[in-house]
């Protein structure tokens, strides 16, 4: 079945040839294991893109193939991150307790480390005690577990109440937005256990793996999240190649007409949101080790509107679209924010990049809206049309 | 001969005599009067003032109130060369300006190293301030009167008690005596000794709720917590506690049991660690190898070795902690001795916290509507862009941010805050008018198919416009002040009120809701809108234009933002993403009450601003719990009335 989407979505052997070209390449480059010409950092910054990238896949599938504008997707990511934040965190801070108490006089018990660990992570939101929700972190398999259940349980509970109710369009995006918002302000309170605006930290530091560095790490994650993005392409094209991409193509384009051939709409509804609830929970858990630290911003509800339009400029409904729109808008914002970019001097006025790009950026938006609704993937069609001409 | 010597013998006394006090009466100024007494003045005691102080007030000279102020204040200097007192004009000054004391006429000039300061100590300046109270009560002045009165009401002394009695039998002037009523029984509760006239005076309060009387009442009912092996007679006793209750936790309990060396100490966990460690000999505590102490149970029995062997304290075991609980009796009792007064204070209180209790309520809901108006406010120009167009704007939120900077610009050319306002508000209703019919021509009028794109494009005008207007004004909050008049707060009595720029708020959201469906309803316009938004085409065939009825609206709404932006300035600091605060509550409260009229939006900025603070109410101090939660309830409650509070039925309900 898997060799047949090779040849019914043509789509799929040119992204997987071209994810793996990326992953040579830069492992050639690397300073862990190649050449040294791109820095840690870098390869941390493509890292964290194919994740995003990832993020806007799972963001495609649920509105460019299946109609419902989700405002609120950053925040499975962001749970994921955190979900993954909490294992990291605990596990090096308490391998640091266990440095420090190993050189008293009597060896500490198991209680005094847990205790010492819980007051080392909370004390800076004035607590000492361990949350129920850290009750997982221990445990590195639960954590990923959690990874996977936690995102995907608040996107099923989330889509079962919506779609039952028949709320659509406009008014879901809306919902979907309070609910990301609701998240975040829940997270910015110091007392439910997250530390707050502090967010989790350090996260870049991954237990058992000191002596490795972070050169060779990064590339790690640089392959991890080239396999799951280069996975999670081909069974996105194989779901939306088969039956049930028509479906769900059918539910975007008119959904009472699917309904009244006898197709349960919110059971395909609430299967997309969720399954693409738990991709971005997957992405988020990869992305946040190679940023090293998530914080309730990160959820807030301008976070999933970026996700949605860097949809809209990569072109909806071609998987590879997405995937474009995510790396080409945000790796320009990198660039272009991260003061590296050459000002424009013209003399009279200076442009400088950092304060112009968001303004660039946002009428961008408006004009890829407004005169290319394909976005860049409407290139590809122009380039494909011409060859079959 | 005898005459003449005793004679001159006497002039000699009467020259050499320092100052004789019988002089003193005679003198008719102040200065004289004080060198009279120089060395009382100057080196004040507890003791000593009092006869100063009672020379003084025998003078009746005029200047003495004054001079009894500033040298409580520490504000008389004395001149070395040749003792006489003074004022200085400003303090620290170099050299410092002397003030005659009684003509108030500058007095020269003398550097701080001539002079010295009078520096009566806190027992001192009580007794003169207590004279200085006498004093004023006794003024002619009603307004001398009201100040003493509000000395007492600062820092009431048990002296002050009967000379206030007396104001209350003697005083003439209403508004002293409303004052001096409502001070007397704080006074007779604090330190009357007769306990009939606390209790009356207790009684007298009932139902009053101004702080003033819950600051009387409370400190009655101040109590301490003891532990004894039974219950004390003779003392005041609040209650009874039961260790392990939530008012005494077990280790409370306990900890008091130590403190009153009723009971030997606990060892927690990390004693007993320090009591090890102290105790390795050649590797091993009690025997047992240090390596194998990390365990609570391998701790416990090294610990118990070391006890057998004399080298470490008892620790009490969970059975011992029980028996010295029970054993022993918990208490609360109450500082003030009598019982009848503490049970008068504490029914009495117990009717106030009632009472405050329904003001409260009343105060909340203020609170609420209050809320619920700067919500309509955010909301109502969103309901007419998204509520009756469809179109969502998510730059609605920067037409908000850009009527604020409006209103700063304007404050910053008009320097008069009544007129800055008055300018602001058309100016902001224009300048976002403009914007929004030059966004609706430029970008929305091409999107009124797709709907999803709208929402796309508008956040590319949101971000865009954010970040001009950052590269403009920069990141930090620019002040947008409202007028005097403006500023202060409407008060009930001590538990309600509300600032007056709330209550203005609340008045130009009404103003906004009646205009709006006075235009929507009564006006060509308003049908004409109306028509378009439920059938373009058919609109269009009557002779309607759409397009400029669709620009028309787009702006109108866009400029309600504008003005909103000037309302919501003056109390919300003015950033560049002031807007973004507001957008998601705005399309909520929009979303919530039934998209497609403005009643709505009114209900439902009602429900989310009164549930916000009732949910603030339930758990104060965390506003930002209160919005988790109404988010969530916005969220389930769409579940139920999927198309909002009012829906709209039949063809104009449309999908």
């Amino acid at each position: 079945m898997s060799g047949s989407i090779f040849t019914r979505n043509r789509s799929v052997p040119i992204f997987i040839a071209a994810l793996t070209l990326l992953a040579l390449v830069v492992t050639i480059l690397s300073e862990g294991y190649g050449t040294g010409a791109l820095s840690v950092s870098f390869t941390k910054v493509l890292g964290m893109t194919l994740c995003l990238c990832l993020a806007a896949l799972a963001m495609d599938l649920v509105w460019g193939y299946c109609g419902i504008l989700s405002l609120g997707h950053f925040a499975f990511f962001g749970l994921g991150g955190y979900m993954i934040g909490m294992w990291l965190m605990t596990a090096r801070t308490e391998a640091v307790v266990r440095a420090n108490l190993g050189s008293a006089v009597i060896p500490p018990t198991e209680a005094e480390i847990s205790t010492a660990t819980a007051l080392q992570i909370f004390s800076v939101v004035g607590a000492q005690d361990w949350p129920w929700m850290w009750a997982a972190s221990g445990s590195l398999i639960l954590s990923l577990l959690l990874v996977v259940l936690v995102p995907g349980a608040l996107a099923l509970v989330f889509g079962w109440l919506a779609f039952r109710s028949r709320v659509t369009g406009v008014y879901l995006s809306i919902l979907t937005q309070a609910m990301t918002l609701a998240l975040s302000l829940y997270l910015f309170q110091n007392d439910t256990g997250l530390r707050g605006n502090n967010g989790l930290s350090g996260l870049q530091n991954i237990p058992g793996l000191e002596t490795v560095g972070q050169a060779r790490i990064s590339i790690w994650f640089f392959w991890a999240s080239a396999l799951a993005l280069g996975l999670a392409y081909i069974a996105a094209a194989w779901m939306v190649s088969g039956k049930f991409g028509n479906i769900i193509r059918g539910i975007r384009d008119d959904e009472q007409r699917v309904r009244f051939l006898g197709y349960r709409v919110e059971g395909y509804k609430l299967f997309v949101f969720t399954l693409t609830g738990v991709l971005c929970g997957i992405a988020g858990a990869l992305y946040y080790p190679q940023a090293g630290i998530i914080n309730p911003d990160e959820i807030a509800p301008i976070a999933s509107i970026y996700l949605a339009v860097w949809v809209a400029i990569g072109g909806r409904g071609r998987l590879y679209g997405a995937v474009i729109g995510a790396a080409v808008v945000s790796l320009l914002s990198t660039y272009f924010t991260g003061g590296r970019a050459p000002n424009i001097d013209f003399g009279f006025y200076e442009i400088d990049w950092v304060d112009w790009w968001p303004v660039l950026l946002g009428l961008g938006f408006v004009l890829v809206t407004l005169f290319a609704p394909k976005g860049l993937g409407g290139l590809v069609d122009y380039i494909v049309r011409k060859d079959r001409a | 001969m005898i005459r003449l010597f005793l004679t001159v013998l006497f002039g000699a006394c009467l020259i050499l005599a320092p100052a004789p006090r019988a002089t003193a009466q005679d003198a008719d100024d102040l200065q004289a009067l004080l060198q009279s007494q120089a060395e009382l003045v100057a080196d004040a005691s507890r003791r000593t003032v009092q006869e100063v102080l009672d020379l003084l007030i025998a003078s009746d000279l005029p200047e003495v109130p004054a001079f009894l102020a500033r040298w409580q204040a520490r504000e008389v200097y004395q001149r070395d060369s040749d003792g006489m007192f003074f004022y200085v004009a400003e303090e620290g000054a170099s050299p410092l300006t002397l003030i005659d004391i009684t003509s108030g006429e500058p007095a020269g000039t003398a550097t701080s190293r001539e002079v010295s300061q009078l520096r009566p100590n806190r027992g001192v300046q009580t007794v003169i301030a207590t004279a200085l109270v006498q004093f004023q009560l006794a003024s002619d002045d009603p307004v001398d009167r009201l100040a003493a009165l509000d000395a007492i009401g600062s820092a009431p002394e048990d002296s002050h008690l009967p000379i206030l009695r007396d104001l209350v039998a003697t005083e003439t002037d209403a508004d002293v005596l409303e004052v001096a009523e409502v001070l007397l029984p704080r006074l007779v509760i604090a330190f009357d000794a007769d306990d009939a006239d606390r209790v009356a005076a207790i009684e007298s309060l009932a139902g009053n709720v101004n702080l003033a009387a819950r600051a009387a009442l409370n400190p009655l009912l101040v109590t301490a917590t003891g532990v004894a092996e039974t219950l004390p007679e003779g003392e005041n006793i609040a209650r009874v506690l039961e260790p392990g209750s939530t008012a005494l936790p077990r280790d409370v309990a306990y900890a008091m049991l130590v403190e009153a060396d009723l009971a030997p100490p606990l060892l927690p966990r990390d004693a007993q660690r320090d009591v090890l460690a102290a105790n390795v000999v050649e590797g091993r505590v009690g025997g047992l190898p240090v390596g194998q102490l990390d365990t609570e149970a391998a701790r416990d029995r090294a610990y118990a070795a070391l006890f057998e062997a004399g080298l470490a304290e008892p620790a009490p075991s969970e059975a011992e902690i029980d028996a010295s609980l029970a054993s022993h009796v918990f208490f609360e009792t109450y500082r003030e001795p009598s019982v009848a007064v503490t049970d008068a204070a504490r029914a009495t209180l117990d009717g106030i916290e009632m009472r405050v209790g329904l003001w409260r309520v009343l105060d909340l809901s203020l609170d609420g509507l209050s809320l619920a108006s700067i919500y309509f406010l955010a909301a109502i120009g969103l309901a007419i862009t998204f509520g009756v167009m469809g179109v969502i704007n998510m730059a609605h939120g920067e037409f908000i941010m850009i009527g604020a900077y409006t209103g700063y610009v304007v404050q910053t050319l008009v320097p008069d805050y009544t007129a800055s306002i008055a300018i602001a508000i058309p100016l902001a209703f224009a300048v976002t008018f403009a914007g929004g019919v030059a966004m609706e021509r430029l970008v929305i009028r091409w999107l009124y198919h797709r709907p999803l794109e709208t929402l796309l494009a508008t956040f590319g005008i949101s971000i865009a416009l954010q970040q001009i207007v950052r590269q403009i004004f920069g990141t930090q909050a620019r002040p947008l002040t409202p007028p005097d008049w403006l500023a202060g707060s409407v008060a009930i009595n001590d538990v309600v009120s509300i600032s007056s720029i709330r209550v203005a708020i609340f008045l130009l959201g009404a103003v906004f809701f009646v205009t709006l469906w006075l235009i929507l309803n009564r006006t060509r316009l308003g049908l004409e809108v109306r028509a378009v938004t439920q059938n373009p085409r058919m609109a269009a065939s009557m002779g309607i234009n759409p397009d400029r009825i669709n620009m028309l609206t787009f702006g109108l709404g866009s400029g309600i933002a504008g003005i909103a932006g000037v309302a919501i300035g003056l109390f919300a600091q003015v950033v560049p993403d002031l807007g973004s605060n507001y957008i998601v509550q705005s399309f909520m409260t929009v979303v919530v009450g039934g998209v497609g009229n403005i009643f709505g939006t009114l209900i439902g900025a009602g429900m989310i601003g009164g549930l916000q603070k009732f949910i603030e109410w339930l758990n104060p101090s965390n506003t930002l719990a209160a919005q988790t939660y109404m988010i969530l309830f916005v969220i389930l409650f769409i579940q139920f009335r999927p198309r909002g509070i009012i829906a709209l039925r039949g063809r104009a309900a449309g999908d």
